[in-house]
């Protein structure tokens, strides 16, 4: 007979514990949250059924973040996997040299910590004393322009960010069929035919998960807004998490924050099965 | 010919490698170099460095090792403990068959696509109940259980053959011993690159701690660096010297361990 407290039971008890003290709870009441006005300040805890959502969605500012939001997560998804891809096939390419060094290099501002990284760009982007101006002899003040922040701040994620897309792609690279490229060789196709017909379809799975992780963390993305422009100038840089911290932690309208999150938490779930649901219908046959 | 197009290839990825470490470089020099060379208008591109000055301001002036310091404690402390806690919940989801873990590793993997906006207002509020608010407690219990090294784990411990358990088992080994001698021993490679992982992002968090703590002297670094550059924003070289502190500990450790974390990285895909 076995005991009830064995080993494995004793862990999956563990576990089942903090998932519902830590998470289940905070999930249930995050949902619950959002429809009560909710204000931990003066202890305000009062039903309101959807007062909070039709509060958000008739509010400007939220539909600037959103706005917002899917430019920053748009291109930024779109430059740190073009930039990775670029990278992957040159360091793959059998021209390229100290190819685990270069590696490390383009990998490295992705392990560094994002609020230092964020001030360091402030810096770089500073129009009296900052080498982007110095270097390419402009005069743009980055940051405080309502047209240059959101790019600058994209420009910024995607340095920080494409080390990522560049080693998984380089992983893709190098688990391909030798033997089929030899035989496309053998048949005279040229090597940007190649790329185009074989290596990007077969690089459809890597894809696929780069875009899909890449999704989620920047529709999370916040730290880099919060140090170098606090969403302005004006409402120029407000993105939907932002907002949420800021609704949250600055104001205290938890019941609002909570809504906000809830409707983010639906982008997020409904845009990946979407992407999951494309790409398996697209398969390209090959 | 070919060596022409070969140098040339390199002399561009060359570039792109310069273009991608001259913040960091910037950075270093700055934060060697008195104010006054730093904000110098129509100066060189880079300032010239001279002194060591600015770090032994910014340590006087705000204890920005004291920060240092508290977050490296609360990184290892909550890294050595999600391998610990990872690998044990991972081996029980490769290892063992019971009702409802196709469901309970659902729920797993779901935490890693769940925004931290859901749940961190039920947290805080869940802290101030608790009695937790500037207690390192509230750093590291919530965060002691990771989906990602959960997932992580149960993908490396799946490769260990079954029969080498059930030899361990006829000898008469407990879970536990088994657990400890076998599993964790040939999990090397999946901790170490957990280990790299966890380590960053308690090193990098932000929000967490900045609700969580409030006396200086137990605030981590990531804080720190916002509140330093709220009160002293114009002293330039210190800020360079406050960032440089927290980045060039990182960087050198990831220069160390980098091989074995670009190979984790590539694995833990789940291509």
């Amino acid at each position: 007979m076995q005991k009830i407290f064995n080993f494995k039971n004793v862990i999956i008890l563990l576990l089942v514990i903090h998932f519902s003290i830590f998470l289940i709870y905070p999930i249930y009441k995050a949902f619950a949250g959002s429809l009560h006005d909710w204000n931990p300040l003066i202890g305000q805890y009062d039903f309101v059924g959807f007062e909070n959502f039709k509060h958000v969605l008739t509010n400007n500012l939220f539909w600037s973040a959103i706005r917002n939001t899917f430019i920053f997560v748009f291109f930024s998804v779109l430059f740190r996997i073009g930039v990775g891809l670029g990278l992957a096939v040159m360091l793959h390419s059998k021209l390229a040299k100290f190819k685990g060094f270069f590696r490390a290099i383009f990998y490295m501002p992705t392990v560094t910590p994002l609020v230092a990284v964020s001030f360091v760009w402030v810096w770089l982007y500073d129009p009296q004393f900052g080498l982007i101006n110095k270097f390419f002899g402009l005069d743009i003040n980055w940051l405080r322009d309502s047209s240059w922040a959101l790019p600058a701040i994209i420009m910024m994620t995607v340095w920080k960010d494409f080390g990522y897309a560049m080693v998984m792609f380089l992983g893709g690279l190098m688990a391909l069929p030798e033997d089929v490229f030899e035989a496309a060789n053998i048949d005279g196709a040229n090597r940007w035919q190649c790329f185009w017909y074989m290596t990007w379809p077969l690089l459809k799975p890597t894809t696929l998960f780069v875009v899909i992780t890449s999704l989620i963390t920047y529709l999370q993305a916040y730290v880099q807004i919060l140090i170098m422009t606090e969403g302005g100038p004006g409402t120029s840089t407000y993105v939907i998490s932002y907002l949420i911290f800021e609704e949250a932690f600055v104001r205290y309208n938890f019941g609002l924050a909570s809504a906000m999150a809830v409707i983010l938490f639906v982008m997020i779930a409904v845009l990946t099965a979407a992407l999951f649901k494309i790409s398996g219908e697209g398969e390209m046959p090959l | 010919m070919i060596s022409i197009r070969k140098a040339l290839f390199n002399v561009v990825l060359a570039i792109l490698a310069l273009v991608t470490v001259v913040p960091f470089v910037w950075m270093l020099i700055s934060s060697l170099s008195p104010n006054s060379e730093i904000v110098k208008i129509g100066g060189s591109l880079f300032p010239t460095p001279s002194t060591f000055q600015n770090y032994v301001d910014v340590h006087q002036n705000f204890n920005m090792l004291q920060m240092f310091v508290n977050s490296l404690f609360i990184s290892i402390l909550t890294t050595v403990i999600v391998i610990y806690t990872s690998s044990l919940v991972g081996f029980v989801f490769a290892k063992f068959k019971f009702r409802g873990r196709g469901l309970l590793f659902g729920v797993v993997l779901s935490t890693m696509m769940l925004p931290w906006a859901v749940t961190i207002i039920p947290r805080y509020e869940m802290m101030v109940d608790f009695g937790w608010l500037d207690s390192y407690k509230a750093l590291v219990i919530p965060s002691v259980i990771s989906g990602f090294g959960i997932f992580m784990f149960r993908q490396s411990i799946s490769q260990i053959s079954d029969s080498l358990l059930e030899a361990a088992r006829v000898d008469g080994a407990s879970d536990f011993f088994i657990f400890h001698k076998i599993i964790l021993p040939m999990s090397r490679n999946t901790i170490a690159s957990l280990a790299i992982f966890q380590f960053l992002w308690s090193w990098e968090d932000f929000l967490w701690p900045f609700l969580m703590i409030s006396s200086q002297d137990k605030q981590l670094i990531s804080v720190g660096l916002r509140m330093f550059n709220g009160r002293h924003g114009t002293d330039f070289g210190g800020l360079f010297a406050a960032t440089s502190i927290s980045i060039i500990p990182v960087i050198i450790v990831y220069i160390i361990f980098q091989k074995q974390f670009i190979a984790g990285i590539a694995s833990g895909s789940g291509k």
